[in-house]
């Protein structure tokens, strides 16, 4: 018998010369994945490199350290300085490396992730310290990625057995007395109380008792169980002997897939030195207990990461799951008691008898003990293998360790589970990690895999993936599942295809819940999961696809023109018009733009572009500039009468309409309205029509007359306009009602200023943003001194800011967030930096103090970011800095409300919480009948896009419920809805020009104390060298599957 | 019987020795065959079932459950495009219809020259680099359409090199 002790010492050695070598030594992230990064290139290169040189130095390939996303990892051992963990590092950078770190004194910190080992390094921080490593706490994974996995040494050296030996020290009952008290529960996805499963082996009677490790790791997104044992093979090993120990057991089975071949290959060489030492085949260290190993290979079939299924494929049959009761663990293998355990809760046992049950049970939460390994990837900016304790909240792991989403994109839900798994919404981040937590919420921990989806992902699109690959890999044992999945993936085919009815929901349900009962094993039983939980959180995105035929992420092809025009809340389409630039077409180009949004040459001056944000074009360099298009092609082309946008119907000429206010929202309606034939009057509590766009919205940026005139053009279809009229007070309800209006539109805004609620507030010299920026467009004086501070971060505040600088003023904007997180315009904010504005981040207003005339000074708290809240950004928290604004008057422009009590009342409408009306996504309505609304009133503060979006689909709907009455042949269709013809000419083939993206030109700065307009007109070749860089992602080649 | 056939069984008439006799070999001894002759011949499937004595009908039973075995010869290369959930969210399904388009095959074929196999896989389990395709088992990520001829090219020129 080989002494253990022996080795142990000599392992221990060996580990230490490691340490303290005095040759450099570079340890590659050799793994599965480190090698699809390009880990084999940089150890080729290494290799001949060091040869090549005659150079002393070692190189070890080791598993994954966990930071996925920056591999090639290399840490490299220089003798005298901390060993340095560098990323990101291919054949060229390791070279520098050697040469500059290695063998010079630069420590190449542009590359360095941290240092590994305690020591002093200019530019360097702990590895630890990593915003991705510092919540993690790596327990399963503490040897991977710092040992060489194929060195039985390293492991020994690192404690390595030690658990085992203790298990065999203080006998079977007592070591499964420590994996209770751990409250270990299994890491394969149920969470099964790991003793419990143990004790009914025990306990059953049976020839003899099989132990078998699930490394058939399944799962699409999950790579946990891959990499500890590509990483760290003994781990696994060594649980599997405490396991075996302690259930009697004498032959244990690896499963794994074969489509893991490294980790197998690892799993071949470390059974073998297993058995050099002494620690499997007969009689192990001298005592009672025999047990060997034996490696089976998976053959492709998903089902039998299932139990009995997984049984069925050892015993050479179909993988097929058998009913149970019997449980394996009483009739397993071969009839014979038989435990499954997950590679990861074996991983979990050496520490466990090396620490102790109470060590372990410190980690995690009350129900869920210990660590886990999560493998996250999708749409997050840091992807890779991380280790949290249990209970941590979902939030932290996506926006402290994951960093987040990438490209500023919205979060929109985390999926975990895998195809059995469900999708937690992104306002459900604080859920805590563990089993209870996540069945709760309709989803499963699973075996660790968590994908991250973004607004660019179609939740249905993701259902329809995952019930197709449960669909495919169904064993067909059970019609429930064989039959349900298939008829639950044609449903969800023709949701996607837009062929999918309201009933189609209810039947999803149905379907789901036979599925669910009927089904023999887990594959059937949580098949229909994913569809499940989508449904409960995302029901609307369902809803759009069927009742709009639309997909709101624009992903599902035979939905999608093209991400810009799917993306505009009023469907412009937009490389139709770009098209049309580009061949000289103006009149066509703005025509066709008319027919889906009237405010064109207002939206050229003032949109902030969600088109550009899904460009493609983003993908090679810039979005196209839509917004500068737009404006040269409202500046120069003519446009067509008015009245030719109108398809006069008798029938609908006798139905009255009213719309109450002429902000975007109640134009866009009466617009849509009258070119469906109804008689609109619009009702205006101002002075004259435009709502923000007129009052709120600055000269320099939008020109009184260019709005003026684009409204005359919008009444010239034939809406009657009656300013200075407040509905509600001047006018009743009832009386328009008797008046013989039959439907309503409530375009109210949100206009009331929400105060600060600082002492002081109430002195002469503060204002609201929106007094300040209305007031100037009315012509009125408004008090305005020469130092201002504007507080707020939106649009008003920039707005407000940069008024004030045109009033000759000197500004600073206060904000209590920082720069990256300021909801105004992005370009925007930089003209208000270019001109001079000041800005304070992180700052929030404490005092105003002054006299009974005038303002003196401003005093502001300091402000650091703290947790993370829901929505991804860090909670400002004050610190215990202040500051004083020497200032005379004081702008806020923190956000407004929706004042809408005194129409709500009369119409019987119960407004929400938040002073807000609300209505039906899809059509707008009320919860009072034929009321309709949308625009700030419904979104709260919002922009002027999204309100005209609202008002078209509103029309859209009360011209459904008015026409009920007039024969089908003469109803009115929203004729502008049908996609117009792009006959403009378009090589597929071509490459995309490399031009650069057009920026429009602007004032010089020296020319801006005034109101003039800022952005400045567009040269016709500047326009149409940027036409050519749209790639057509609508132009659809003959015969194409994808058209609509 | 054939020459090739004949070539077929002296490759793997060794094989079921290596392992214990009983049925729970069946499923390793198919897998080595397959890794000897490339796939599953109705030569092979035969000679098993005399030397294990297990039925054709049942060996065919068991082996196409399994989506790791083929019953035609393979391709010179195989092509796996990762399908899995991360690949998928990062665009794993424009790859597979740009090589399906390059190749002028769909998933579970090979081309008619013989030099490739294009298979869809669920998950090669490197998600942090999605998305992923494997060629003859050395992975490729982060992929993009613009990626794929020159690695199609790439071991294209090789198959002809060898010739």
């Amino acid at each position: 018998m080989i002494s253990l002790q022996q080795v142990f010492t000599q392992a221990q050695a060996e580990w230490k010369g490691l340490q303290e070598s005095k040759i450099p030594i570079f340890f590659v992230g050799a793994a599965t994945c480190g090698r699809a990064a390009g880990a084999t290139e940089v150890l080729e290169r290494l290799r001949s490199h060091i040869r090549a040189k005659w150079l002393k130095a070692l190189v070890v390939e080791v598993g994954c350290l966990g930071p996925c996303s920056f591999e090639p990892l290399v840490i490299v051992h220089k003798s005298g300085a901390p060993r340095i963990c560098y990323g990101n590092v291919g054949p060229d950078e390791i070279i520098h490396i050697l040469e500059n770190h290695v063998l010079g004194d630069d420590p190449c910190a542009e590359w360095a992730l941290g240092k590994m080992t305690p020591g002093q390094l200019d530019g360097i921080d702990d590895f630890d310290a990593h915003p991705m490593m510092r919540r993690q706490v790596r327990h399963i994974l503490r040897n991977c990625g710092l040992i060489d996995p194929e060195n039985v040494h390293h492991y020994l050296a690192r404690d390595g057995y030690r658990g085992f030996l203790r298990a065999l020290q203080i006998g079977p009952d007592k070591t499964l007395e420590q994996v209770k008290a751990a409250g270990l529960r299994g890491r394969g996805g149920a969470g099964f109380p790991t003793w419990r499963k143990w004790q009914f082996c025990r306990d059953a009677p049976g020839r003899r008792k099989y132990l078998i490790c699930n490394a058939d790791e399944g799962d699409p997104g999950a790579f946990m169980n891959r990499s500890l044992i590509e990483g760290d093979p003994h781990a696994v090993l060594e649980g599997m002997l405490v396991a075996a120990f302690t259930l009697g057991a004498s032959q244990g089975y690896i499963y794994c897939r074969a489509e893991y071949p490294l980790a197998i290959h690892r799993l071949e060489i470390a059974i073998g030195q297993m058995r050099e030492l002494g620690l499997l085949g007969e009689n192990i260290q001298g005592s009672a207990f025999s047990f060997d190993l034996t490696i089976k290979k998976g053959a492709g079939a998903f089902v039998c990461g299932e139990e009995t299924a997984l049984i069925a494929s050892i015993e050479g049959r179909r993988g097929m799951p058998q009913p149970r009761p019997p449980f394996p663990a009483e009739s397993g293998l071969w009839g014979e008691p038989t435990v499954i355990q997950n590679v990861e809760t074996l991983g979990n046992l050496p520490m466990i008898l090396r620490n102790g049950a109470e060590w372990y049970a410190q980690y995690g939460s009350e129900s869920s003990k210990g660590t886990k390994t999560f493998a996250l990837a999708g749409k997050i900016k840091r992807t890779g293998l991380v280790e949290v304790p249990l209970g941590i909240s979902l939030k932290d792991i996506i926006y402290d360790v994951g960093g987040g989403v990438p490209q500023g994109k919205a979060l929109k839900a985390v999926q975990t589970g895998g195809p059995s798994g469900g999708c937690i919404p992104a306002d459900k981040m604080d859920l805590p990690v563990d089993y209870e937590s996540l069945t709760g919420a309709g989803s499963i921990m699973g075996s660790g895999g968590m994908v991250v989806l973004d607004e660019d992902t179609c939740v249905v699109d993701i259902a329809k993936f995952f019930l197709s690959f449960t669909q495919e890999e169904s064993c067909g044992k059970c019609a429930p599942c064989r039959v349900g999945t298939r008829a639950m993936l044609s449903i969800l085919e023709r949701i996607t295809a837009g062929q999918g009815e309201m009933a189609d929901l209810d039947k999803l349900e149905q379907i789901a819940q036979t599925i669910k009962d009927g089904s023999l094993c887990g594959l059937g039983q949580t098949a229909p999961n994913p569809v499940l939980s989508t449904l409960r959180y995302f029901r609307t995105e369902y809803e759009a696809h069927i009742r709009e035929r639309k997909c709101p992420a624009g992903v599902c092809p035979q939905l999608l023109h093209a991400p810009c025009s799917n993306e505009c809340p009023a469907g412009v389409d937009v490389p139709l018009y770009i098209s049309l630039i580009r061949d000289n077409r103006l009149e066509e180009a703005l025509a066709s733009h008319l027919e889906r949004n009237p405010f064109a040459c207002i939206c050229a001056r003032v949109c902030p572009h969600p088109c550009e944000g899904k460009c493609r074009r983003t993908q090679l360099d810039e979005p196209v500039s839509i917004r500068a298009l737009k404006r040269y092609m409202v500046d120069t082309a003519k446009r067509i009468p008015p009245q030719e946008m109108v398809r006069e119907n008798t029938h609908c000429l006798g139905k009255k309409t009213a719309v109450i206010g002429a902000g975007p929202a109640g134009l866009s309606c009466a617009y849509f309205l009258r070119r469906l034939g109804y008689t609109v009057t619009v009702f205006e509590k101002q002075d004259r029509p435009g709502g923000m766009m007129a009052y709120a919205i600055p000269e320099y940026r939008l020109p009184r007359k260019v709005l003026q005139d684009e409204i005359d053009w919008l009444l010239g279809t034939g809406i009657e306009l009656r300013t200075n009229v407040e509905v509600g007070r001047d006018i009743t309800i009832d009386r328009l009602k008797a008046d013989g209006y039959q439907a309503f539109f409530l375009g109210l805004g949100a206009w009331k200023g929400m105060s600060m609620g600082v002492p002081g507030e109430e002195l002469k010299g503060v204002m609201q943003g929106l007094e300040l920026l209305v007031g100037r467009n009315k012509g009125v004086d408004v008090p305005v001194g020469k130092k201002v501070a504007v507080i707020g971060g939106g649009d008003v505040a920039i707005d407000s800011a940069r008024t004030a600088f045109r009033m000759g003023a000197d500004v600073t904007v206060v904000y209590r967030r920082t720069r990256e997180e300021m909801p105004a315009i992005a370009s925007e904010i930089e003209e208000a930096l270019a001109e001079g504005i000041r800005f304070e981040f992180l700052a929030l207003p404490e005092r105003i103090e002054g006299d009974s005339a005038r303002v003196e000074k401003l005093t502001c708290r300091r402000m650091k970011l703290g947790e993370f809240s829901l929505d991804g950004r860090r909670r400002p928290e004050p610190t215990e800095g202040i500051f004083q604004l020497e200032v005379d008057t004081v702008i806020a422009a923190i956000g407004q409300r929706v004042a809408a009590e005194a129409i709500a009342e009369q119409v019987g409408l119960t407004l929400k919480s938040s002073g807000r009306i609300e209505v039906d996504p899809f059509t707008h309505e009320t919860e009072a009948a034929m009321f309709f609304s949308g625009g700030d009133a419904v979104t709260g503060p919002s922009i002027v896009l999204e309100a005209i979006g609202a008002g078209e689909r509103a029309a859209v709907a009360i011209s459904e419920k008015l026409s009920q009455d007039i024969a089908p042949k003469d109803r009115p269709r929203p004729f502008w809805r049908r996609t117009i013809t792009n006959d403009t000419e378009f090589d597929p083939e071509a490459e995309p020009v490399e031009t650069p993206a057009l920026k429009q030109k602007t004032l010089p700065l020296d020319a801006r104390r005034n109101f003039r307009e800022v952005e400045l007109e567009i040269a016709q070749n500047a326009a149409y060298q940027e036409s050519l860089r749209c790639l057509r992602c609508d132009y659809r080649v003959e015969g194409c599957s994808q058209t609509e | 019987m054939t020459g090739p056939a004949k070539k077929h069984l002296a490759q793997i008439k060794d094989i079921p020795a290596k392992y214990p006799a009983n049925r729970g070999s069946l499923i390793p001894i198919l897998q080595d065959i397959q890794e000897k002759l490339g796939y599953l011949s109705e030569e092979a499937v035969e000679e098993l079932e005399r030397l294990m004595g297990i039925s054709v009908n049942e060996i065919y039973g068991v082996a196409t459950f399994y989506t790791q075995f083929r019953f035609s010869p393979p391709g010179q290369h195989r092509i796996q495009s990762c399908q899995g959930t991360a690949c998928h969210v990062r665009g794993g399904r424009q790859i597979l219809t740009e090589l399906e388009k390059r190749l002028r095959i769909t998933a579970g074929q090979t081309t008619a020259d013989g030099q490739f196999d294009l298979e869809r896989v669920a998950c090669l389990g490197c998600c942090a680099l999605a998305p992923v395709l494997a060629v003859d088992g050395k992975v490729h990520a982060q992929m993009t359409t613009k990626k794929i001829p020159a690695i199609i090219s790439r071991y294209a020129d090789e198959g002809n090199n060898r010739r």
